[in-house]
């Protein structure tokens, strides 16, 4: 894909994306019912629920570009790898403030550590030690090779987030979309407004993760220019 | 198999009789556990809190402080006097220098876990009722997963700018499986609780710690070379 294929499927996905977040906020306050146990409050879990899986896609995108990249070492992975992680941690922080609005009005309080809400937090930290990682170190290339390891062992947390819910008393609400007992039980206008949600979220990430992309790339590139020696330029360009 | 544990010796070895010699890390992380006992009895109400209730909590805590005192400089001497160039260009496999250096710093921890009980047990007149041995297994099953990530975390902080203040940005998101389980067990083996309501930790404790031993040793090679 060249860099003007990417500007332009960036400006298409981005106009989609903006243009569904827009008719999901019309959905949310004016077409679907509210629900008969929360009342108005759960009306958020049509941006909580599809921030967070967005959140576990860009991770995963993370963990799986970095793997890869520290064992074929090729340059665009580690650029998709940061540019899935920056659009994941927006998702994540659009999940970690959406959750304590819901739980001030469902809990009575803005924070309980309950655990998919800890971990949730501490997996936003290991992100963050990843981007540290990257811009600490003198050489690019080591740094690069650091977050990806960060990203990979990063990872390696989520399978501790679903045990650590399986042992500890949660207070977090039972996933009701991916019910093993009774898949799907929603509403079916529940359900639309919460699709509608999923797809203008995977449409604003797909925007934000190319442009993300592209700046690595134009980066890339321009350090490389830099690292060329301007006799060698001048030669090329003659 | 056999020559390969050699390996792993060798820089255990080294690393410990260079403590030995120094006493530089023992002595910081010693003084830091009887200091911080004697802080948090200042810091504990005992009127309204029995420090009883809460020393397992303290006592992990101080374990994760003090072992980052400690192991956040497990790389500052080769990193010092370049010796790590030496040591990468000797035909040790990567992965055994890991597991030494995890060796090394699980010996050291080991005896400032004994401080941490000692001191605490005498400040706070702790009363043990439970099985010692299954509090060994929890307390070195803990120490042993959090030696494995932040000695791999140590080297990556030596190859950042930022240094040792890396380290705890880094370790701490992905120690509160230690601190979970470790913190309940301890607890309940304090009161006397039987075997069987800690087993399960004892499970997750391990899981962590060979997970995260068999992960960092894979992945020490993207860490350590220039």
């Amino acid at each position: 894909m060249s860099q003007k294929q990417i500007r332009w499927a960036v400006g298409v996905l981005g106009a989609l994306g903006v243009a569904t977040v827009i008719v999901l906020h019309w959905m949310v306050f004016f077409w679907v019912p509210t629900e008969s146990t929360m009342g108005v409050v759960q009306r958020i879990f049509y941006i909580h629920v599809p921030a967070w899986w967005i959140a576990f896609l860009g991770f995963g995108l993370v963990a799986l570009c970095s793997a890869v990249y520290l064992w074929l070492g090729d340059e665009r992975l580690d650029r998709a790898a940061v540019a899935g992680a920056e659009a994941g941690m927006i998702f994540t922080t659009i999940g970690l403030l959406t959750g304590p609005l819901w739980g001030r009005v469902a809990w009575g309080t803005w924070w309980e550590w309950e655990p998919r809400l800890t971990l949730a937090l501490l997996l936003w930290f290991i992100y963050l030690g990843y981007f540290l990682v990257r811009r600490s170190t003198a050489n690019p290339e080591q740094g690069k090779r650091l977050a990806a390891v960060v990203g990979v062992i990063g990872v390696l947390d989520i399978p501790l987030i679903h045990v650590s819910v399986t042992w500890l008393r949660s207070l977090h609400p039972e996933a009701v979309i991916l019910s093993a007992s009774n898949p799907m039980n929603l509403d079916p206008s529940m359900g639309a407004t919460i699709g509608v949600g999923l797809l203008a979220f995977t449409l604003v990430f797909a925007s934000l993760f190319l442009a993300r992309y592209a700046v690595a790339t134009y980066e890339h590139e321009l350090d490389l220019r830099d690292a060329t020696p301007a006799g060698t330029q001048g030669a090329e360009a003659g | 198999m056999r020559n390969y544990l050699r390996l792993v010796w060798a820089i255990a070895r080294k690393d410990l009789l260079v403590e030995f010699r120094t006493h530089e890390r023992l002595t910081a992380m010693g003084a830091f556990v009887v200091l911080i006992g004697i802080l948090f009895n200042f810091s504990i109400d005992s009127a309204l809190v029995r420090p009883q209730d809460i020393a397992a909590a303290l006592i992990w805590m101080t374990i994760i402080f003090g072992g980052m005192l400690g192991l956040g400089r497990t790389f500052r001497l080769e990193q010092e006097d370049a010796a790590l160039s030496g040591i990468l260009q000797s035909p040790i496999p990567i992965a055994a220098l890991y597991l030494g250096k995890v060796v090394g710093n699980f010996i050291l921890l080991s005896v400032m876990v004994a401080l941490v009980f000692v001191v605490f047990g005498a400040f706070f007149s702790l009363r043990f009722s439970g099985s010692p041995l299954t509090l060994v297994g929890v307390v070195a099953l803990g120490v042993l997963g959090f030696v494995s990530l932040t000695t791999f975390f140590s080297a990556m902080a030596t190859r950042s700018s930022m240094g040792e203040s890396l380290l705890p940005v880094l370790v701490f998101p992905l120690l509160v499986p230690v601190v979970v389980y470790g913190t309940t067990a301890t607890d309940r083996l304090f009161i006397g609780r039987p075997i069987a309501e800690v087993s399960g930790n004892l499970r997750m404790l391990a899981a962590f710690a060979i997970l995260f031993t068999v992960a960092c040793a894979w992945l020490f090679r993207f860490v350590i070379e220039e």
